[in-house]
């Protein structure tokens, strides 16, 4: 936001050179240095997590700002979200019946196994890397121009911390919004399942609903990862807006970075929660 | 009084290099120089936005750097900002932009609230546009709701990034003098970049001249007008050939 | 009056419903005439070789962390989500079996694209996108250069050679993960994983089935990246929303066309 201030012909380059900081090392240097970068952007992310908490308990209460945000991450994802899941649901279950059919001949157990996969982790993971993308990149794209026109210096100078103002409600929004999006994507995603099942193996739509195997554990798990998911996605997006400089390619390049590291932290926060649950339901 | 000594700060490439610089209360101080030059950074550094590596910044006796968060939110009462490119919230109405730093940092009713709006707009020119959006604004119009922020507060402090960028030369003198005049009126600390030199000088008393991260210059407006130094005549007077 | 408003009310859903097939159709009309172009410019070899390098080196190379990095975690929770299964069944020969099919058909592809799609789609679409708000693409067509062959050919066949490479890679990368997290989580032994996955149940054409997704993920990620960054319209917060819009659009692109590319290939 510094170097936008004053344009300088260095800057007037329309080329995005986002690994400037690490051209010049090679080989081991590189690797060292990436190491090194990512640690101090988990630092600086887990610090913003920190404030975010801070805030959420002590911020100023605004009336409306934490719906708005709920209206927009919900209204905005939600055909998006149903149209993926639906397909996702489709295609589960059309490989999985195609490969089941080569080992046991009995598909009548599928919708069950299905439904406890969905549960315990497809549908939250799935949704999440979807939101990830579509709620992640807007609240970069959001904060990123906030921050490139200034608007974001203007609010610390009336004593708004960005945090407070423009995360806090995202935060919030997103958690419960992840939750509720999840279990109706869930719900597309294994009637698109049935519906496979029904036309192509011909799997009875009554012993495809079969809740047997769906126990506490699996609904812990995925609750466990709806929360987790909702809180990340914001705080990682967030701090990649809140990190943006340069004019327009310090957006997009934001933007990006949003992108990629919220589905990262969902791919990663998947496999933990996933090993711990593991552990301890069995 | 502002006082700034020692002040340096890089991005990458050095941006400012030790820059010393005294502004006496109520004083209207120009700041100018080439682009580049670090004006706008040193703006952001005297109000605590950007840390520098290096030098202290006081403002009525207080070390800027030295104080908490919350100290920091309670003394920036005393400052008011235009920015470079106004920074006006777009999510919010012209109204809502204007009062926003009452409605943050002083509890005022808020008729009065609505009051100081309305008359903050008709000294800009701009009555009835409470609200307008400013993604409808033309960029004089923004610039001049930005200006009708900066000065809602009447805070003794004010720091002016090109107030008159982008606006035609009638409009512009009449931002100057309306700045001039309250500043007058208030006996606040002003501070003013801007690139429309001759403009600026009518309204200064003292200007500071920046080049290369450096302040190069410092003296009354007279002085700056008569400097016999090449860097400052030849941007004071404009003229083509020369150091810079 | 008021009755017209409640039947405008009432057509509301429609018409959402309505906007959202003719900005669907709008969005893929476009990208069937970006493709149109780019194979006109590519039969005749009309693109800047040198640009295309630079690009190759910039999508591909620069991706290799985050495709490391997603493919090891990818095998590990194929793994974790396939452990209770294994057990309750005690078929821990199958495991190979599973993980490998899962991954080769399916995840692989899938989670390779959606990260290239976020990595590189998104910085292709910002970098595009930033040209066009600060005229460089029209400061290209003032001196007579092609903008399709200068600038969209090569980062079309960058993205396209990109997903395909990394998904080769993250294939095995996942794999290896998964070997090693069975050995970890259910105690299999590599060795009884690899097994698994060469013991006949899987074939070649498994991993090819995989590999024609890759090349049809990345034209589609590769259409939209372009599509939404050279029609960019608005400065820095339109960067933005074009970003916004490529990240989805791909998104939504690879999983309609897994479904329809799974079926068709069975």
């Amino acid at each position: 936001m510094v170097e936008a201030a004053e344009p300088s012909p260095e800057s007037a380059v329309g080329h995005i050179d986002e690994d400037a900081i690490v051209r010049e090392r090679t080989g081991l240097a590189w690797v060292g240095g990436s190491v090194l970068d990512l640690l101090g952007a988990a630092r600086a992310m887990y610090s913003v997590f920190v404030k975010t908490l801070y805030y959420s308990v002590r911020g100023v209460r605004r009336p409306g700002a934490v719906a708005q945000q709920m209206y927009e991450v919900g209204n905005k994802s939600l055909v998006f979200l149903c149209v993926v899941m639906g397909f996702i649901g489709m295609i589960l279950v059309f490989q999985a019946g195609l490969q089941a059919k080569r080992v046991v001949p009995d598909l009548s157990l599928l919708g069950a196994t299905f439904l406890e996969l969905l549960v315990r982790d497809l549908a939250a993971s799935i949704s999440a890397l979807m939101l990830a993308t579509r709620v992640g990149a807007g609240i970069a794209a959001e904060i990123g121009s906030m921050v490139v026109t200034e608007q974001v210096d203007a609010l610390r100078m009336c004593a708004a911390d960005p945090v407070d103002y423009l995360i806090v409600p995202r935060f919030k929004a997103s958690i419960v919004m992840t939750t509720v999006l999840v279990v109706l994507a869930a719900g597309v995603a294994f009637t698109t399942g049935m519906l496979t099942g029904y036309a192509f193996f011909d799997i009875n739509p009554r012993t495809f609903v079969n809740m047997s195997m769906v126990d506490a554990g699996d609904l812990t798990i995925g609750l466990a990862k709806c929360v987790a998911y909702g809180a990340a996605i914001p705080v990682v997006s967030g701090y990649c807006g809140l990190s943006t400089f340069g004019g327009s390619e310090g957006v997009g390049w934001a933007t990006t970075r949003a992108v990629v590291n919220a589905s990262l932290a969902v791919i990663i926060l998947n496999f933990f929660i996933s090993g711990a649950g593991f552990l301890i339901f069995g | 009084m502002i006082e700034l000594s020692g002040i340096t700060k890089s991005f990458d490439r050095p941006v400012l290099r030790g820059v010393n610089l005294r502004v006496p209360d109520g004083c209207l101080y120009g700041l100018i120089g080439p682009g580049a030059s670090g004006k706008s950074v040193l703006l952001k550094i005297i109000v605590g936005l950007i840390r520098p590596d290096a030098g202290t910044v006081t403002i009525r006796g207080r070390d800027v750097f030295a104080m908490s968060d919350l100290e920091l939110q309670e003394f920036r009462k005393q400052i008011g900002m235009l920015f470079q490119n106004n920074a006006l919230f777009d999510f919010m109405t012209v109204a809502d932009n204007i009062a926003f730093p009452l409605r943050r940092l002083f509890n005022l009713p808020e008729d009065e609230v609505r009051q100081r709006v309305a008359e903050r707009l008709a000294v800009v020119s701009l009555p009835g546009f409470e609200d307008r959006l400013p993604s409808g604004l033309s960029g004089g119009q923004k610039k001049r709701v930005g200006v009708a922020r900066a000065t809602v507060a009447q805070a003794p402090i004010v720091l002016y990034d090109e107030p008159a960028a982008g606006l035609d030369p009638v409009t512009s003198q009449k931002i100057f003098d309306l700045l001039r005049a309250e500043q007058r009126a208030a006996g606040a600390t002003v501070i003013m970049v801007s690139s429309d030199l001759d403009r600026l000088l009518t309204v200064t008393d003292r200007v500071g001249m920046m080049y290369r991260g450096q302040l190069i210059f410092d003296g009354t407006t007279q002085q700056a007008q008569e400097s016999t130094d090449p860097y400052v005549h030849q941007f004071v007077h404009g003229i083509p050939e020369g150091p810079l | 009056m008021m009755a017209g408003s409640v039947v405008t009310r009432a057509l509301q859903p429609f018409a959402a419903l309505g906007a959202f097939f003719i900005t669907t159709s709008e969005v893929v009309g476009g990208m069937g005439v970006m493709f149109g172009r780019i194979i006109s410019r590519l039969v005749r070899f009309a693109f800047d070789r040198s640009e295309l390098l630079k690009n190759l080196y910039k999508m591909g190379v620069k991706s290799v962390p985050i495709v490391v990095v997603t493919a090891l975690f990818t095998g590990g929770i194929m793994v974790i989500q396939a452990a209770p299964l294994v057990q309750r069944y005690g078929a821990h020969g199958l495991l190979g079996w599973g993980a490998g099919f899962g991954t080769l058909r399916e995840i692989g592809p899938l989670l390779t694209a959606l990260m290239i799609s976020g990595r590189v789609g998104a910085n292709n679409t910002a970098e595009l996108g930033t040209m066009v708000v600060t005229e460089q693409i029209d400061a290209l067509r003032a001196l007579a250069i092609d903008p399709i062959s200068f600038l969209i050919v090569p980062r079309f066949i960058g993205i396209v050679t990109t997903l395909f490479l990394s998904t080769v890679f993250a294939d095995a990368l996942a794999l290896f993960g998964a070997a090693y997290a069975g050995t970890g989580i259910l105690g299999v032994e590599p060795m009884v994983f690899y097994n698994g996955l060469t013991s006949g149940l899987l074939g070649l054409g498994d991993v090819f089935h995989g590999l024609i997704k890759s090349v049809v993920f990345g034209i589609v990620i590769a259409l939209a990246s372009c599509q939404f960054g050279i029609t960019t319209s608005g400065g820095a917060p339109g960067v933005g929303r074009a970003v916004n819009s490529t990240v989805v659009v791909s998104a939504a692109g690879i999983f309609v066309l897994d479904y329809i590319v799974s079926f068709a290939i069975g």
